[in-house]
């Protein structure tokens, strides 16, 4: 039982990143219907940003604001440079800029500074625990995932409340009609991609915070996550996304302490395996991309 | 208002609108009728922006505006009801009221709202409903609304009458009276011509992307030749 | 199998051949000039064939698949498992299941094997495939692919005691390891032949006809999935191979050998020469070759010269790594932004020179005389079956789009349907075609239940049909739209004559344009080849939808002479939409009038234009009436 709640506990941790993750993802499919495959760059790119800043003495707590900023720069950034230039493409051709963009940044970074790990101090509370009854509880967990709930509720404030997040919403719904309401697309899709770029950031941070460390391939674990927690909520939901980061999460955990050893380490392959499943057996539960079409 | 002429719209080899000429005055109601397939939606769509005309001009209050996207001529007061409604189903009926007043200051937009509530209390009675869940009827209704919103000063429906059961074909006509009486400039394509030319003040005929026929209202509704102008009989004999 | 075999083996062989000494020679060449390549045009030759093997699949189906290269580690790690010797095995993986360490096989059986092996997995893949309805650009293939690349990897890195594991791997030297290039330029050979020939026979172009466009191919009797797992299956197999003579040549395999860099590299080629063509496959296989190559020459030579600060003394083989991959990525973003159907689209050698040869023929036979092929004659129905609408009615949520409508035609007739706009006549036309299921009613043809039968099924029973939004296979010639009819009409269709597609093109005013691709048609022309391909299928009913929908007048009557000649030339009674009464008055024998889902008028044209319930319907009813 203590098991389990323990297992509950750092399932929700994992899941939270997740989520801020999956949702970033969602929020970018939602308005360009592109399965972005180079989120993870964002994470790798605010890594370095984050080694240098701390390298040169900064403190987390100046680190912390300039990863999130650097995550929507990049976002901002590779929208205007690859993804602007293919709106309206097919899905093949979506899908290869996504990786393009992935395999670029990735093979800079190899290039231009370095294939080697590049470590980082953590701050001294991520190792701390705490007691909570007979539970030993992280305080980074809980951290992690007040934070993601806090960030959760702004997003969904700024989603349902603001003018803004009501164009994002009317776009993701049917893009042209929402144009002829006065939406303009420049706008809209900017905007999707700067708040994905600010939920990767905040999940860049903790994910920073965790790792120690970054590396060139550091943005492909993250993206792969925030992948595949998107497709099992269903690609058009951002609440789906939601749920799927930490049903991600959670399934990983509990996956891990359950299973022996060496059918646990593959869990990564066992999560696609398993979409792939759902897919072939499910494929009306998870979004078509393909619009009806008038015969 | 508006003039347009000469206006050719092509899909790639079709052309969908050819030669088409037409003018909206102020406080007028003018009609668009024909049958379907004949290029009435793509006269709307071209006019509203969506569609770029190979050939022609659109003049909207004195200025050239052909070729323009729609957030200019939405900003202009320039407004399209499009054909199907197209409202956003997962939005509230509230939610896509504010999506039309979008390119207005947000100061004004409760105001308009209220406005909107007043005009169409069936939908004040459903306000934070999913605009799925509405009927068809109601769904024509948010529809205009929401053009509304955008404070145009001419309207465009693109067959409002569409899909919908005689009796609400009765409450959309009595909408469009009642907008008539406020003053407010429309022009309406419609597949209903009998009821169209009832509440027109003018009306043109288009068939095969062509102007066929041009008149008042009343002249019109009692042109024999009607019937054969729409479907294209040519006289016997 | 091959509609014409001038065309579809001939050349394609001969274009092969001559393909194939161009890359070769290309190889030569290089090696030649520059000095000292040989492994890079070694690598390049297998690069070839695994690049080719992608393209039969990506190429003819249009769906992207991340996952060939996990077909290619299976296939690699099948054949070293068979190939290394025991002695060497039992250094690594003296555990293995299955009593493998104990195999040998010599290299060209234990090649066979792995294409077994990788056969079978393909099967299990493509089924999945075919179940999550995988087709041209969707979502569920991509997702499914990656999971057998990722799964197939991890298995790799996490079953030693199969696969020697993640550090070391297995090697082996089997009689020294791959010495000499005959195989690899016999296997290069196989491949080109193998890619061309399959798309120029007949489940290649059913394949292409889907990528082109996935309902009118059903339409026309195609099914997409079998054509897709025909892909599929002989695609991986030559990826088998490839990866085979990859693991041959280098003595080893190690699992990221067979993962995301592989992938990359090979989509990287497939796409900047062409994914829809062979030779642009092989051409983009050179050009990257080349250009990584020239991009680890500046690697190496060009970094001082940047002055960019370095971390330590890294080793070279990683800046070769990366200026490669910055290079890769780069073309794979460059090309999908600026140029996504890649350098040479859909041009293929041998078509270059069938047009060229066939200008040359048919230049000749005019000036002989002998020009085009004669006017076939009509054809009387040898069956009288009726197709019967009983009672249909379908509702979309809570609306009624068709109402209780019943209908006959027999094959001599011409039937019309009209009606106001959202009558429900194109949903009717859904229904009977199998684009949309039915509530209540029945469809038959003859003593033949076709209520609910998928659509394909019913274009290969004889009900076939056009599309309001014309629906052509862009990028196939006119002959080879109406091919594709043809073909499955031979198979499926062998109780009716066969279909003259010579006579149908004279039939159909296109003989001249014949080798013209169908989307440089003009919209008369289009809509003629529309209707000229649903004739191919030597159908028992032609269901046309809006035929002179964006017509003018002059051409609407036009059509009424192509749609009574080609029904006349097979023998097919017509059901038409239309709204141009004059269109419908000249053609039709019977006219049924639909009202909102409801069947409001039935008898001659005259009668239902006279009948005011059918003015009424068209021009509205008036709150006064």
């Amino acid at each position: 039982m203590v098991e389990l709640l323990q297992n509950l506990i750092d399932g929700l941790g994992r899941g939270s990143i997740y989520a801020l993750l999956a949702l970033g993802v969602a929020v970018v499919f939602g308005v360009m219907h592109l399965l972005n495959f180079a989120h993870g760059e964002l994470i790798t790119v605010s890594g370095y940003a984050a080694f240098w800043a701390l390298e040169a003495g900064w403190s987390w707590t100046l680190t912390v604001p300039l990863v999130i900023v650097v995550a929507v720069l990049t976002s901002l950034v590779i929208e205007r440079v690859a993804f602007s230039r293919v709106r309206g493409a097919d899905q093949f051709t979506l899908l290869l800029t996504s990786f393009g963009v992935h395999f670029v940044v990735f093979a800079m970074f190899l290039l231009y500074v370095s294939a080697s790990v590049k470590t980082f101090p953590r701050p001294g509370w991520v190792t701390d625990t705490y007691a909570l009854g007979s539970l030993r509880v992280e305080v980074f967990d809980t951290v992690v995932i007040v934070v993601t709930l806090a960030t959760l509720s702004g997003t969904t404030f700024v989603l349902q409340r603001t003018t803004f997040g009501l164009s994002l919403r009317a776009a993701a719904a049917d893009f042209d009609t929402a144009r002829l309401m006065g939406v303009r697309s420049d706008s809209v899709i900017r905007g999707a991609f700067a708040l994905s770029g600010l939920l990767a950031g905040i999940a860049s941070v903790f994910w920073l915070m965790r790792a120690g460390s970054t590396v060139p391939s550091a943005g492909i674990d993250p993206m792969l996550k925030g992948v595949l927690a998107a497709l099992i909520g269903g690609l058009g939901s951002l609440r789906g996304a939601v749920i799927g980061g930490f049903a991600l999460g959670m399934a990983e955990v509990l996956l891990r302490s359950r299973l022996p050893d060496s059918v646990a380490s593959l869990t990564e392959g066992v999560v696609f395996l398993l979409i792939a499943l759902l897919f072939i057996f499910r494929p009306q539960g998870l979004v078509s991309v393909d619009h009806a079409e008038r015969v | 208002m508006l003039e347009v002429s000469g206006l050719t719209t092509a899909y790639g080899e079709i052309s969908a609108l050819r030669e088409a000429n037409l003018s909206v005055g102020s406080g007028e109601v003018v009609g668009l009728i024909g049958p379907n397939g004949a290029g009435k939606s793509t006269l709307l769509n071209t006019v509203a922006g969506l569609l770029v005309p190979r050939v022609g001009r659109v003049e909207f209050k004195g200025r050239d505006v052909t070729g323009r996207p729609p957030e200019e001529l939405l900003k202009a007061g320039l407004a399209l009801v499009p054909e199907r409604r197209r409202i956003f189903v997962d939005l509230s009926v509230e939610e896509n009221l504010r999506i039309g007043g979008v390119t207005v200051p947000a100061a004004e937009r409760g105001d308009l709202l209220d406005e909107m509530a007043e005009l169409f209390p069936v939908l004040r009675d459903k306000w934070t409903t999913s605009a799925g869940y509405l009927s068809g009827g109601e769904a024509q209704q948010l529809a205009i609304g929401r053009a509304l919103m955008s404070r145009p000063q001419l309207l465009m429906m693109d067959e409002p009458s569409l899909g919908l059961a005689p009796i609400l074909v009765d409450t959309v006509f009595e909408l469009i009276e009642a907008l008539r009486a406020q003053g407010r400039t429309l022009l309406i394509v419609e597949q209903n011509a009998s009821r169209m030319l009832e509440v027109a003040d003018r009306a043109y005929v288009l068939r095969s992307g062509q102007m066929v026929a041009e008149g008042t209202g009343t002249e019109l509704q009692s042109d024999e030749r009607l019937f054969d102008l729409f479907v294209g009989n040519r006289p016997s004999g | 199998m091959f509609p014409d075999l001038r065309r579809d083996v001939l050349l394609p062989v001969v274009a092969g051949l001559a393909l194939f000494v161009l890359f070769v020679g290309a190889g030569f060449l290089y090696q030649g000039l520059l000095g000292g390549y040989e492994r890079l045009v070694t690598l390049a030759l297998i690069d070839a064939i695994l690049v080719l093997g992608i393209q039969i699949y990506v190429g003819n189906t249009g769906v992207l698949s991340f996952g060939h290269i996990g077909f290619g580690a299976v296939a690699g790690y099948a054949f070293a498992l068979m190939a290394i010797s025991p002695v060497e095995k039992a250094k690594r993986i003296a555990n293995a299941p299955f009593g493998l360490a104990d195999v040998h096989l010599d290299p060209w059986t234990s090649m066979a094997v792995a294409v077994a092996v990788v056969l079978v997995v393909a099967v299990v893949v493509g089924i999945g495939l075919a179940r999550s309805g995988a087709e041209s650009g969707a979502v569920s293939a991509t997702v499914i692919t990656l999971a057998l690349l990722f799964v197939t990897h991890e298995v790799a890195r996490n079953r030693p005691d199969l696969t020697g594991g993640d550090r070391a791997g297995l090697s082996f030297r089997i009689g020294g390891t791959l010495d000499s290039r005959i195989p690899l330029y016999v296997a290069l050979l196989g491949a080109i032949l193998t890619a061309l020939l399959y798309a120029r026979s007949r489940g290649g172009r059913l394949a292409i006809a889907a990528r082109e466009d996935d309902l009118a191919a059903r339409a026309m009797g195609v099914n997409p999935l079998v054509q897709q797992m025909v892909a599929l299956l002989l695609s991986v197999a030559v990826v088998a191979v490839g990866a085979g003579l990859r693991v041959y040549e280098r003595g080893s395999i190690l699992p990221r050998d067979f993962f995301f860099n592989l992938t990359l590299v090979t989509l990287v080629m497939l796409i900047v020469g062409g994914r829809r063509s062979v030779s642009g496959a092989l051409l983009g296989v050179g050009v990257i070759t080349a250009g990584r190559e020239l991009a680890r020459r500046m690697g190496q030579d060009g970094f001082e010269f940047f002055g960019i600060g370095l971390d330590g003394a890294p080793l070279d083989w990683i800046f070769r790594e990366n200026l490669k991959t910055v290079f890769l990525g780069v073309a794979m973003l460059g090309f999908m932004i600026w140029r996504p159907s890649g350098l040479l689209d859909d041009w293929d050698l041998d078509r270059w020179l069938h047009a060229r040869l066939g200008g040359w023929r048919s230049r000749r036979q005019d000036r002989q005389g002998d020009g085009r092929p004669g006017l076939p004659p009509d054809v009387e129905p040898d069956d009288t079956d009726v197709l019967l609408v009983d009672g249909v009615s379908v509702a979309f949520g809570g609306f009624r789009a068709l109402d209780n409508v019943s209908l006959e035609v027999g094959r001599t007739e011409v039937v019309g349907v009209i009606g106001p706009n959202g009558a429900g006549k194109t949903t009717l036309l859904n229904v009977v075609t199998g684009l949309v299921a039915s509530d209540a009613g029945r469809v038959a043809l003859g003593d033949t239940e076709l209520t609910d039968a998928p659509s394909h099924q019913i274009a290969r029973r004889g009900l076939v049909r056009t599309f309001q939004n014309l629906r052509l296979f862009g990028a196939l010639t006119v002959r080879e739209n109406i091919e594709v009819s043809a073909l499955v009409a031979s198979s499926t269709r062998r109780h009716c004559l066969p279909v003259d597609v010579d006579g149908l093109l004279v039939a159909a005013g296109l003989w001249e344009v014949r080798d013209r691709r169908a989307r440089e048609l003009d919209y008369g022309t289009s809509r003629r080849l529309e209707l000229a391909r649903a004739a191919a299928m030597a159908p028992s009913f032609l269901l046309l939808d809006e035929p002179t929908s964006g017509m003018s007048d002059a051409e609407s009557l036009t059509m009424v002479d192509q749609v009574r000649r080609m029904a006349g030339l097979v023998g097919a009674g017509v059901m038409v939409i239309d709204h141009d009464l004059n269109f419908i008055t000249g053609i039709c024998d019977r006219v049924t009038c639909l009202d909102r889902g409801q069947v409001i008028a039935s008898g001659t044209p005259a009668e239902v234009q006279a009948d005011p319930e059918v003015q009424a319907a068209y021009l509205g009813t008036s709150a006064a009436n």
